[in-house]
Parts: C-alpha cells; sequence; structure tokens
C-alpha cells in the first residue's frame, strides 16, 4: 500500500478577512449527464489507464479494510493523526462517484485540491503533485475513469473532528503549500531527465511518501526526499542523504522500480510493492527510465558512486562473517540458523535472489523498523522480486530474538553506530502488525 | 482460496490465508516428504523451492505464495536422480533421514547459485539445515560430488 | 503381519477437505501413486502366500526374495541391513533379493528394544544361527531336488551347488515346499561359518537398504501416518511434569477457530501425563491455533520453582551425605587406603541438562479398530510402553498393537513413549476416532524426558610413591531406568537395584587399587522431571569426570597423559575381560589409545594456545564394551574464551565390524553429538521446566562447527559390539583436557562456554601472578 499520508491541518492561524475568503471560495461546477463511453477515444482511454495505474489511483480508492472493496469504489480508510479519512468513490456512479463530473471539474479537482461542488479536499488526495500533470494527461485519467463500471457505494463518514473538518479552512493550508501548475521542463537537463522528473513529481508523486512533513502534513520544504515514516515503515531517503553503502545509480533505481528488485540494495516491500507491481510496472519501459534517470541525479548518483566498489567489497567481504567455521556467538548462530541459507554471499557481488542484507536500507536507515517489517510479515511472491518469498518470522522469533538479530546485523553489517531501544521497538512494530500465519511453534 | 503450481501442477486449496505452506503441501496434498522440524524456520526440514529459491514452508503463509512455482522433493526430479539425490545415495549419507528432503532442496538450490562451491559457499548457505544425526561430513563431500556430477566432471569424491 | 492388508483402502483418496485439483485426473496425483495421498504405511517387505519360513527371522518366497524381520526401530542406524547381513551371510543369500521388515509389537518376538548400542550385539548370534538354519534346510531340500546327498552341496549367493548342478534358492522353495523347522538346541549345534568366509559382513561396498526412500521423499515416517477419518490434536501442558491439576478450561476463544472440534481433559490412569489438555480439530492448524487459544487454570506441582543449581546442589548433598544410593564396586580396603594416603586429590565434575531434539517431534496416532487399539508412531522401546498403555486405556496388552514407523531421530528419546499416552487417551475420549497427536517443537522441548544434570565427585588416594592406591567416585543424577523401568536396573554389589543408565562409565577399567563406585538416584531431578536416555547416557557424562581426573592426576605428578593411562590399562584383575563379550579387558583399550595418539601425533609441538589432549573409554557397558580412544585438537581464544576444535582423531575396537559404512556413519554422528553436548548444547531447568524451547536459543552443532575427522576401527574377528553411541563418549574430556593442553586452564562444567573459559583464564593469570 502507498503511503497513507497524513492529513492536513487547516491553516487556522492564516484564516481572516475577506481576501482570505475570496481566495478559499470556489463556486460549484454544474453536474453533467454522465457522459458515454463513445465520447472517449480508445487511445486516450489507454493512456489514461496507464496513467491512473503509474498514480495509483486504486491504491487509496479501493477498501481493504474489513473487506476487499470494488477497485476505484473508494472507501478505503486512512488512519491519520487527525482521524480517519475515508477516500471518495471515483468510479462513474452519477449518485456515489464522478459520473456526473465535467472534465473541467475533474482537473480542477486534480490541480487545486476542490471538489466538483466547490468544496476543499484533504490534501490526504495528493493533488500537490497531481497539479503538476499536463491537463491532457488528467483528460487521459478522466477519460479511463468515466469508462469504468459504475459502482454505487456510499463511502463511511471522516472522523476528522472540527474545526479540521471545516473544508474551508483547508485553502489556508493551500495558500501555503500548493504550488499549483503544470511541471515546466528545466532546461538544464536534457528531454529524459525532465521526462522523469514529470512523472516522479507529479503523477506518481514520489514525495508524497519519502519527503517528511511539517506539522501541518505539508511536506517540508528543504527537507525533499529526505525520508519519512510512513505506515510504519520508513520510506528511505531519495536524495543525497541515503545511507546504503553502494549509491543508488539510475539502473538500480531502474531494476528496482521495473522487477521490484535492485541487485545491490534489496527488493521492494510493504508500502513500496505496490507502487511497483500495481502501478510503475504498467508504465512503459522509457518512462520508468526517466524516473530512474531524475532519482539518480537527486541521490547524487554520479558524485556518489567513485566510492561504490570499495564499499561493495567490504559490504561482500562482511557477508558471511561468522559463518565459516565454528561459532559460540548465540547472535551468530541465530543469524546463521534463521537467515543465512538465503541471505549469506561468498562472491564479489550478490547472487540475484540473495538480498544481500550489508548493503540493504533496513540495516542503514536511522531505525529498525524496516528490517523488523520485513522480517515479521516476510515478502509475498507478489512483492518484490516476483514469483519468490520470504517467510514471516512473527512467531519464530520473540522480540528478544528480533532485537539480538537487529543489534548483530547492525553491528557486523554496518559501520553505524548500534539502534537502541531495539526490544520495544521490536514489539512496537509487532503491534501493528496485521494476524500472523498460524504459530507452528513459540 | 490460493493457486499456484506444485511440483509443475496447477492446484487450488481452500485453507485460511494463514496457514502455513508446509501444513498444506502435507496434509491438504498429502506430499509428505517434506518435514515438520522447528516450525521456526532454523532447521530447515520444510524446505521447498518457491520460484526456484530455497524457502521454509512452515513459516510461510499459503497466501504469500499465491500464483508461485513450488517445488517439493517430489518433484525435484520425476525419478528422484537429481544429481544431489545421487551424490546423497552414493556417498551414503542420510541416517535417519528426516532432515534430508530439507537438506536436499537446499543443496539444489545451492548449486544454482554456486556451482562450484567452495567450503564457506557450503558453511554460509547450509547453516540453516540442521542434521542431529550430525552428517554433516557427508553432506559436504555430497555437495561437492554433485557439483562435479553436474560440471561432468569425473569426482574422486 | 501386513499393515497393508490389514488397512481399509481410501474410498475417496481426492475428496479430503479443502483440496481442489485442477488440471490432473485422479487416481493419479501429481504423477506418484495414489496411495502416497491416502493412508500412509511403511511398506512391508513381506514374502506373501507360499514362503518358506525355516526360524520367525526369515523367509524365503517361491520368487527368491529373502525376507528379514527387523525387530529394532530405525533411527539413522541403517538397522535393518546390517542385520540382515549377518543373517543372509549365514545363509548364503542373493543380497539383491534381501528385504527388510519391520515387524509390529507381539509377544513371540521377545524384548523389543533399541537402544543401549545393542541391536547388532543382541542379534548376532541368533541371526547366525537363524541363517544357518535356513542354509542347513534350503541344502536338504536343494539336494534331494538335484539328486545329491546334501554334504555334496555348497551354498553361495542364493543357490544351492552340486559340482554344475544348482538350484536356486526360490526354486527349492516353489518345487520342493520345505517344511524344516529348528528347535533352540538344534538351531544352537548348527556350524556357523568361519570368519574369512563372510561375504556380506564386513562388506565395504553394500548400500543401506533405507537409503533411498530417504533421498526422494517416500520414507514414511510416524508423523506421516494417515488414516481416513483422523483427527488432529495438539496438547496444551501444564507448568510443571508432574502434579498439576486442572482447575478450569475455557474453549470460549478456540471456538472461534475453524476446525476446532472440542477440548479434552485428559484423565490418565498410568499418570504419564499429569493435567494435560489437548485441542481436538479438523486439521493440525487449526489444532495449534485452538491449543493457542484455550485458557486453562492450573494449580501446578509441588516443583514448580525448581532450578538447575537446585538439581545440582541436591545431587552434591546426596553425595555428602554416607547412606543413600547402590554401589556398583565397593572393594575392601577404600577407606583404608584414604586413611592411610600420603596423598590425595578430590575434584567435582558437573554436566548441564541436554535436551534430545530429535528432528521429528514427537507424536502418535492411536484409534480403536475391531476391539484392538492401534497405536501407530515410531519407537524405540515397545516392550516398555506397552503396560503403560493399557493401564492407561485400561485394556490388556493383548487389545494394544504398535506399529512401527520409521524414527526421525531416536537418540534415546523415543525409548520413551509417553508421547503414546495422551494420543491413545485422546482417541479413547472420542470412541476409538483416530487421533493424530503431534507436538509442536515447543511442546516436544517442554515435555522432553531430557539428559538429567548430573554432579561426580572422584576421589583419588596415592601413596609416597604416587602410586595409586584407591579410587572413589561417585555420580548424582536423574535415573531415567528407576523412573520408567524399575525393573530393568541392575542390582550393586550391596543388592541395592541402580540405574546403570545413569553410572556406567564410572566403573572403569583402570587399575586403581580398592575402587568404590556408589550411584545416586537424584530425587529432585526424578520428581521435576522426566530423566532420559540420551545418546551414549551416562558414559556420555561419567566420561568427563573419569576422564578429566585422570588427565588431572598425570598433570599432578607430571606423568604424559598417554602413558599414565597405558600404565593403568593393564588387564588385570576384574579388568581381564571375558569371553565372549570383553575378550582381551583393558589390553584392548590401550590398544586403541596407543593407536589414537600414534596416529595424531601425541607430544609433537604446537602453535601457541593449541592443544592436544585425549581420552578413552569403554563405550556404553562393561558386559559389552566398545573400546575407543580420542585425541581432540582445539585451539583456544585467549581474548575471547571461544574454544574451536580444529580435528578430532577416533580409534575404535568394536570386535568384528558388520557395517562398515554404517560403522564409521554412527561415529562420526556419534563424535559430533559429543562435540556439540561439549561446546554448543546444554540447557538449564528454569521454573521446574527446560528453559529452551525451540533453535532461537537451543544451539546444537551446525555443519560450519564440523571439525577434520579421522577415524579408524581397528579389525577384528571378536564378537560385534555397539557403535550407535561409543563415539560421543571420549570427545567432551579429549576437549577439556586438550583445553588445559592449550592455555592450561582446567574446565569442570559442561558445556564449556566461551564466559567460563574466560573466567578460568582469568583466575589462572592471577594464580600465576601471586
Amino acid at each position: 500500500m502507498i503511503g497513507r499520508i497524513v492529513a492536513a491541518v487547516a491553516g487556522i492561524g492564516v484564516a481572516g478577512g475577506l481576501g482570505f475568503l475570496a481566495y478559499a471560495w470556489h463556486p460549484a461546477i454544474a453536474p453533467i449527464a454522465p457522459p458515454a463511453s463513445t465520447a472517449f477515444s480508445a487511445a486516450s482511454i489507454e493512456h489514461g489507464r496507464i496513467l491512473a495505474a503509474g498514480g495509483y489511483c486504486a491504491e487509496c480508492h479501493t477498501r481493504r479494510d474489513g473487506h476487499e472493496g470494488v477497485p476505484l469504489a473508494g472507501d478505503y480508510l486512512m488512519a491519520t493523526p487527525f482521524g480517519a479519512i475515508y477516500s471518495s468513490n471515483i468510479t462513474p456512479d452519477p449518485e456515489t462517484g464522478i459520473g456526473r463530473w465535467s472534465q473541467a471539474a475533474f482537473i480542477r479537482a486534480m490541480r487545486q485540491g476542490v471538489s466538483r461542488d466547490g468544496s476543499n479536499l484533504f490534501p490526504a488526495f495528493p493533488f500537490d503533485h497531481f497539479t503538476h500533470m499536463t491537463d491532457g494527461d488528467i483528460a487521459d485519467v478522466y477519460a479511463f475513469l468515466m469508462t469504468r463500471p459504475p459502482v454505487h457505494s456510499i463511502k463511511r463518514e471522516n472522523t476528522v473532528p472540527f474545526p479540521l473538518n471545516v473544508r474551508l479552512l483547508q485553502a489556508g493550508w493551500k495558500l501555503l503549500f500548493l504550488h499549483p501548475g503544470a511541471y515546466r521542463p528545466d532546461p538544464a537537463h536534457d528531454a529524459q531527465w525532465n521526462r522523469g522528473a514529470y512523472l516522479a513529481e507529479g503523477l506518481s508523486h514520489c514525495g508524497a511518501c519519502h519527503t517528511p512533513r511539517n506539522a501541518m502534513g505539508a511536506e517540508k520544504a528543504g527537507a525533499a526526499y529526505d525520508g519519512a515514516p510512513v505506515d510504519n515503515w520508513i520510506a528511505p531517503p531519495l536524495n543525497g542523504t541515503n545511507p546504503t553503502p553502494v549509491a543508488w545509480t539510475e539502473n538500480e533505481f531502474f531494476q528496482y522500480l521495473r522487477y521490484g528488485v535492485a541487485p545491490l540494495h534489496g527488493s521492494a516491500a510493504g508500502p513500496m510493492s505496490p507502487v511497483i507491481h500495481g502501478g510503475l510496472s504498467e508504465l512503459p519501459e522509457s518512462d520508468v527510465r526517466a524516473i530512474a534517470v531524475y532519482l539518480a541525479s537527486l541521490d547524487q548518483a554520479t558524485a556518489r558512486q567513485g566510492g561504490d566498489t570499495a564499499h561493495l567489497a567490504a559490504a561482500m567481504r562482511t557477508s558471511t562473517r561468522d559463518l565459516t567455521g565454528p561459532q559460540t556467538d548465540p547472535d551468530a548462530r541465530l543469524y546463521a540458523g534463521a537467515c543465512a541459507a538465503c541471505h549469506a554471499n561468498t562472491g564479489a557481488t550478490p547472487v540475484p535472489g540473495r538480498p544481500e542484507l550489508a548493503l540493504n536500507n533496513a540495516l542503514w536507515l536511522s531505525e529498525p523498523t524496516n528490517l523488523y517489517q520485513v522480517v515479521l510479515r516476510g515478502i509475498n511472491a507478489g512483492e518484490g522480486q516476483a514469483g519468490i518469498a520470504m517467510p514471516s518470522f512473527y512467531h519464530a522469533l520473540t522480540d528478544a530474538d528480533l532485537a539480538r538479530l537487529a543489534a548483530y546485523l547492525r553491528r557486523t553489517r554496518t559501520t553505524l553506530p548500534p539502534w537502541t531501544d531495539l526490544e520495544k521497538k521490536a514489539a512496537a512494530v509487532r503491534a501493528t502488525l496485521p494476524a500472523p500465519p498460524v504459530a507452528a511453534s513459540h | 482460496m490460493t493457486s499456484f503450481r506444485l511440483n509443475g501442477h496447477d492446484i487450488s486449496v481452500d485453507v485460511p490465508d494463514d496457514t502455513p505452506l508446509l501444513w498444506v503441501i502435507r496434509d491438504e496434498v498429502g506430499l509428505t516428504g517434506t518435514k515438520f522440524g522447528c516450525g521456526i524456520g532454523m532447521c530447515g526440514a520444510c524446505t521447498v523451492h518457491v520460484g526456484g529459491r530455497a524457502t521454509r514452508s512452515c513459516i510461510t503463509p499459503v497466501s504469500a505464495i499465491q500464483g508461485a512455482d513450488i517445488t517439493t522433493i517430489e518433484g525435484l526430479d520425476p525419478a528422484g536422480a537429481h544429481p544431489v539425490q545421487e551424490a546423497w545415495k552414493d556417498l551414503q549419507v542420510p541416517q535417519c533421514g528426516y532432515c534430508q528432503s530439507g537438506q536436499i532442496m537446499q543443496a539444489a538450490s545451492l548449486l544454482k547459485d554456486y556451482p562450484t562451491p567452495t567450503d564457506e559457499d557450503i558453511d554460509a548457505v547450509m547453516a540453516g539445515s540442521l542434521c542431529r544425526c550430525m552428517t554433516y561430513i557427508r553432506i559436504r563431500d555430497a555437495i561437492r560430488k554433485a557439483a562435479s556430477a553436474t560440471r561432468g566432471e569425473p569426482s574422486n569424491g | 503381519m501386513g499393515k497393508l492388508g490389514r488397512m481399509p483402502a481410501s474410498p475417496d483418496r481426492l475428496s479430503r477437505r479443502g483440496f481442489l485439483m485442477t488440471a490432473v485426473g485422479a487416481g493419479v496425483m501429481f504423477g506418484f501413486p495414489a496411495a502416497r495421498a491416502a493412508e500412509q504405511f511403511p511398506a512391508p517387505g513381506l514374502p506373501g502366500a507360499g514362503a518358506f519360513e525355516p526360524t520367525i527371522w526369515c523367509a524365503i518366497a517361491p520368487d527368491g526374495a529373502v525376507s528379514v524381520n527387523i525387530i529394532r526401530a530405525e533411527m539413522g542406524q541403517h538397522i535393518g541391513t546390517a542385520l540382515a547381513r549377518i543373517i543372509a551371510d549365514e545363509m548364503d543369500a542373493d543380497w539383491a533379493r534381501v528385504k527388510i521388515n519391520y515387524v509390529d509389537s507381539d509377544p513371540k518376538w521377545g524384548l523389543m528394544v533399541t537402544g543401549g548400542s545393542w541391536s547388532v550385539w543382541m542379534t548376532w548370534d541368533v541371526f547366525r544361527q537363524a541363517g544357518a538354519a535356513a542354509r542347513v534346510a534350503l541344502t536338504e531340500a536343494g539336494a534331494q531336488l538335484l539328486g545329491v546327498r546334501p554334504d555334496q552341496c555348497t551354498t553361495r549367493d542364493g543357490a544351492v551347488v552340486a559340482g554344475a548342478k544348482s538350484i536356486s534358492f526360490g526354486d527349492i522353495v516353489s518345487r520342493g515346499r520345505p517344511t524344516r523347522s529348528f528347535t533352540p538346541d538344534e538351531m544352537a549345534k548348527l556350524p556357523l561359518k568361519p570368519a574369512a568366509e563372510r561375504r556380506l559382513v564386513g562388506n565395504g561396498d553394500l548400500k543401506a537398504l533405507d537409503i533411498p526412500a530417504k533421498t526422494d521423499g517416500t520414507a514414511i515416517y510416524g508423523i506421516d501416518a494417515k488414516v481416513e477419518g483422523m483427527v488432529y490434536a495438539r496438547p496444551k501442558m501444564p507448568p510443571t511434569r508432574y502434579g498439576a491439576k486442572i482447575r478450569s478450561v475455557d474453549d470460549s476463544a478456540a471456538r472461534t477457530v475453524k476446525g476446532y472440534l472440542r477440548h479434552i481433559e485428559i484423565d490418565d490412569p498410568s499418570g504419564t501425563v499429569q493435567g494435560w489438555v489437548v485441542a481436538v480439530a479438523t486439521s493440525y492448524t487449526a489444532a495449534i491455533r485452538a491449543a493457542d487459544l484455550l485458557k486453562i487454570d492450573w494449580t501446578p506441582g509441588e516443583t514448580a520453582n525448581v532450578t538447575e543449581q537446585d538439581v545440582l546442589d541436591h545431587g552434591r548433598a546426596q553425595i555428602d551425605r554416607k547412606d543413600g544410593g547402590a554401589y556398583v564396586f565397593n572393594d575392601d580396603g577404600v577407606d583404608a587406603a584414604f586413611a592411610a594416603a600420603a596423598s590425595m586429590i578430590e575434584r567435582e565434575y558437573t554436566c548441564a541438562s541436554v535436551m534430545h531434539y530429535q528432528l521429528e517431534p514427537t507424536n502418535a496416532l492411536a484409534f480403536e479398530k475391531d476391539g484392538i487399539f492401534e497405536i501407530h508412531a515410531g519407537n524405540q522401546w515397545q516392550t516398555l510402553i506397552l503396560p503403560t498403555l493399557a493401564k492407561a486405556l485400561g485394556r490388556p496388552e493383548s487389545k494394544i498393537v504398535l506399529r512401527s514407523y520409521l524414527l526421525g531421530g531416536g537418540f534415546g528419546r523415543r525409548l520413551n513413549g509417553d508421547y503414546m499416552v495422551p494420543a491413545a487417551l485422546a482417541s479413547k475420549a472420542l470412541g476409538g476416532k483416530p487421533v493424530k497427536l503431534i507436538l509442536t517443537r515447543s511442546d516436544d522441548m517442554q515435555f522432553d524426558s531430557f539428559r538429567s544434570p548430573s554432579v561426580q565427585r572422584v576421589r583419588v588416594a596415592f601413596d609416597t610413591a604416587r602410586t595409586i592406591t584407591a579410587m572413589d567416585y561417585q555420580a548424582a543424577a536423574g535415573w531415567p531406568t528407576q523412573v520408567m523401568a524399575a525393573a530393568f536396573m541392575s542390582k550393586g554389589v550391596d543388592g541395592k537395584p541402580y540405574d546403570q543408565f545413569a553410572i556406567a562409565g564410572g566403573d572403569h577399567w583402570y587399575d586403581v587399587g580398592a575402587f568404590r563406585v556408589r550411584a545416586l538416584s537424584n530425587d529432585l531431578a526424578n520428581r521435576t522431571f522426566r530423566p532420559g536416555w540420551l545418546r551414549s547416557v551416562s558414559p556420555g557424562w561419567t566420561s568427563w569426570g573419569v576422564e578429566s581426573v585422570w588427565d588431572e592426576i598425570a598433570h599432578l605428578h607430571g606423568r604424559d597423559a598417554v602413558q599414565f593411562r597405558l600404565d593403568h590399562l593393564t588387564g588385570k584383575g576384574r579388568n581381564a575381560g571375558e569371553a565372549p563379550d570383553s575378550v582381551g579387558g583393558a589390553r584392548r583399550q590401550a590398544a586403541v589409545v596407543r593407536r589414537v595418539a600414534e596416529k595424531a601425533g601425541w607430544g609433537q609441538p604446537l602453535p601457541k594456545d593449541t592443544g592436544l589432549g585425549i581420552a578413552t573409554t569403554f563405550g556404553q557397558e562393561r558386559g559389552m564394551p566398545t573400546w575407543i580412544a580420542c585425541c581432540a585438537l582445539v585451539h583456544v581464544d585467549r581474548a575471547t574464551g571461544i574454544v574451536r576444535c580444529r580435528k578430532l582423531t577416533i580409534v575404535v575396537d568394536a570386535g568384528t565390524i558388520v557395517d562398515p559404512d554404517g560403522a564409521r556413519a554412527q561415529t562420526e554422528g556419534a563424535a559430533l553429538w559429543g562435540l556439540s553436548m561439549a561446546l554448543f548444547e546444554g540447557s538449564e531447568i528454569v521454573n521446574g521446566l527446560p528453559r529452551d524451547r525451540n533453535l532461537d536459543t537451543y544451539t546444537p552443532l551446525r555443519i560450519a562447527d564440523v571439525p577434520e575427522m579421522d577415524i579408524e576401527f581397528v579389525a577384528s574377528t571378536e564378537k560385534p559390539t555397539g557403535l550407535g553411541e561409543p563415539g560421543t563418549t571420549p570427545i567432551a574430556p579429549a576437549i577439556g583436557n586438550a583445553i588445559f593442553n592449550a592455555v592450561g586452564v582446567r574446565m569442570r562444567h559442561l558445556p564449556v562456554r566461551p564466559s567460563d573459559v574466560l573466567k578460568a583464564l582469568a583466575r589462572h593469570k592471577e594464580t600465576e601472578s601471586t
């Protein structure tokens, strides 16, 4: 699942004066008779389908709690610090969906975060990114959505309390944080880079998860792609502060975003998995390549790459540490028994399908969150590298075992200071997990 | 309902999503060559291949292998004559034999990753496969022998 | 005997719950025989109709197949192959036609036990006689068919040969229909082959018959046993092994589990399981889940707070007291020798609890059919558990049948068939419905009858010439045989019963002047848990005391540790040995010591912090000695206290080696068990139960821990003794002695942990600097 971005707080402090009201007020756009599917060209619908995938529309507009909802029919629960928000039905149902929305209304929503009736939308809907899309792309998404089967589905009521639920106040947020308008290419870069930036900043809204948010739930200025907590995981930094020993190069990003696994970093799991397998997989390869080029430039890969050979060699040296010859360290034996069969790498580079922990984000982040998540949940065959699976150690390892393992790996496979409060943090991550598999032992 | 391929056949099972793959294989499908040892993924007796990679089935929920390709000891080779199995017989590796399905599945996967395994490769990759009869010396020798056989070299053990 | 014959074929084997097949036709499942998916029983090697059975031990079929009845459990020793060789060799059968039949419990087989490394030793004479009987009977019948006199015939590779004429055993059976049988007296007088003419015994080229099925998933273990309509059960065990009482059971949460049927409070008249509740469900996963959700309130038994330390301290207090215990030896003059001694030493050695961790968790399938209770499980001692089951079920032993399966590890755990009792009682509570009870690993470890912690105290008296004048050896530990098989205990020289499996090894073959060996049953251990027989039983820990103290004396007196042993293994007096089981006595032990020292390069210089240590034992018991000696080469890391064993050199004299490759395999495995228990294993009792419940904290030896090994068997035509356990016995003391030789510190507790080595090194440094 894609990161459930925090809801926004209204800009109460700035609310005041008619000027603001004028800014904040939007007229309703007249409802239309639902357009016939013949109103859209096949090419437009198909392009819209690809864009809708690349923007993960269905991820947030399909109910997952309690039961699996119909795709795009909304009612997806976003648990925010401000209360529960349920996403809208974006199938073309005239009564409960967007069947009576004109294209103009849809474009306004995407670009300005305003509903057809003129009310402001919560920025849990990442219109601060979609605003950067072109009218043509938004129109194609509209064509795609309007040609889906209409689903009559009424979403549950949000539980955001007063006064945060006053939609008008969202306007203050926008005044501060929304920079509306389609992406303008940067002449300093080539077309491929600009294509990547267009997709990453707009449609695919990478920053929504990977940029930390301020107290008002907006992406922090000056901290773009610094990494952020999301859905009890950590979305790692995508800029020069990314801590992994080997740089995220264009190729690493491409492999990761295209196939779910970066050979020198590891595989996509948790909220990142559907981004790849449910979303970007629909984009043409050239678009994924363009995103990789753009992200590699954010990451300053070219500048950092110089040390990669040495860092890779150092990491590979640690991979079989404590695995050759007799061992009596109980933590090393725990690692040997539980992890090494799949993770030990003895060559100069990791074997595909044998993720190298010494290179993995999970060990190099400031908290063990992602390590715990992956170990406790495992990775499904549909996630990460397709067709293979990592087991769930939920019942296999106690919090004390997890803490030993995390401390051991951090100590032996990274050069970073130890994590703290490991057992407590293990319990905290465990508490966020859904029902685990049957315990075969304890 | 979870669907997957098992030893080359498409099958579907209607069990709770969180049922470990091991028990689906053993009790629902009825293939008992895959064994229950520790139940925490640390002895290797339950090892099967998921997408060609050795995986501990006792802690892998069946929902996690939806659509995947599973191979058990029964499906490793139609005649039970995979080079690893042949080496196992030649060198008389098994004692009680209970861990050996898992050892063989893990070793077959090891040879895919490291066709010419060193002692270090064997130590590292076989670390998770416990043999309580302690047939380790023969496991090591048989892996080397299977590697030679796979390469088509005469083997001196 | 036919198990398959007694079992109904499954009418709808493909309709089992929840299983849907697509793309595969019924009848063949995944290209494997359909039977694999239904009831699973080990395929018996039965001869079929018209077979000739000269004795109960083998049958020759009209097609020439020879099936050998094996009453021992197959748990990795390839015992069927070893025993079948003996009978087949003596009758000159064609090895390619030999099959093994693991039999069910039946009084006619006599004592059915697989343990103590006894199987070959116990079977050797019987099977040679049985083979000779078959040979004689077939020769007589064959001679008649060939029209010659029996004395003109010889036998070879499954045929009777007379000059140019020959006839196969199968043809003799099908055409001659021999019926000859033999009385025990006749059997005993039959001529046996001389050693030089044996073709199967000692043949290193033969492969074990059980191995192929263990490489392709077709081997059937107890846990694989299935029967139509069976339900699954998993226990929820009380906080103490004994004496817990159920106050209440709340299964409201368990009832939410799909497939949960009910819970059963087990009422066990045999007292084997006390305070157990089992969850019954339609699948094992549902039973696991339901058992987790059962809320049970118990009044715990009296041992709820007992610790490992309590048990050791109790043993020490028992040794301190003059009363109690039994004397294995109590020579005149022990006390006098100590009173007159010019000097003496006294040392204490302790060993921690050790878990079996046999890889197949304990399990059993039980059901009633036609008035007979059938228990399907892997087991090592059918004869022992049968009366217990009879008591538990309240029915005569004749109405209970135990069906044998392969064991996913025995190591002594399955000598104790206690795990069958709750399965049988759960089935009884369900009106005889088939119940498959499986313990999860954590259940299995909680319920383990593990190796008791032990205390050994050794005192040795010397005269002015530093000659040993007396030894007083005492050991206190839980007594498995007392608890589970009291009638099987030995009698001491004082007439008191004692558990030979909790003292053997202390009664060594060294010359020590007046010798006293006192065995004490640690009753706190016996009350807290069910002490178990664990691979190599007491010699696996008494050797730690005997062989360590022997080294300590040598060093104390500035003697070479090898020569010092040789000087005291002279084979005099009670150590002379006797035919047929211990011919040569201590002199054969001296021979393996001499040979191992030579092989290991004893006395040669070694790198810093590296040491070679020696230890020797007589295997399992004085009545069936397997002479063994080991040199361990270790390195000690002074900074971390980590002891790394680099090489084990082992020399064994087990008499005639029946199955050379199997003998090597058993010795490899047993020696690595010894290493595992010396450096990697060991648990402790916490709150009345073993602390470790799985591999996250219990850490047996794994592949990377294996040192170089050099194993040699002494060529011998003496009666074969045992090999399943002796390899375990000398390892720990050889390592302890090597540690001393490497860094000068003496370890007296097993397992040897790095932290203990560090402490010892620190103390050693203090002593040296003061």
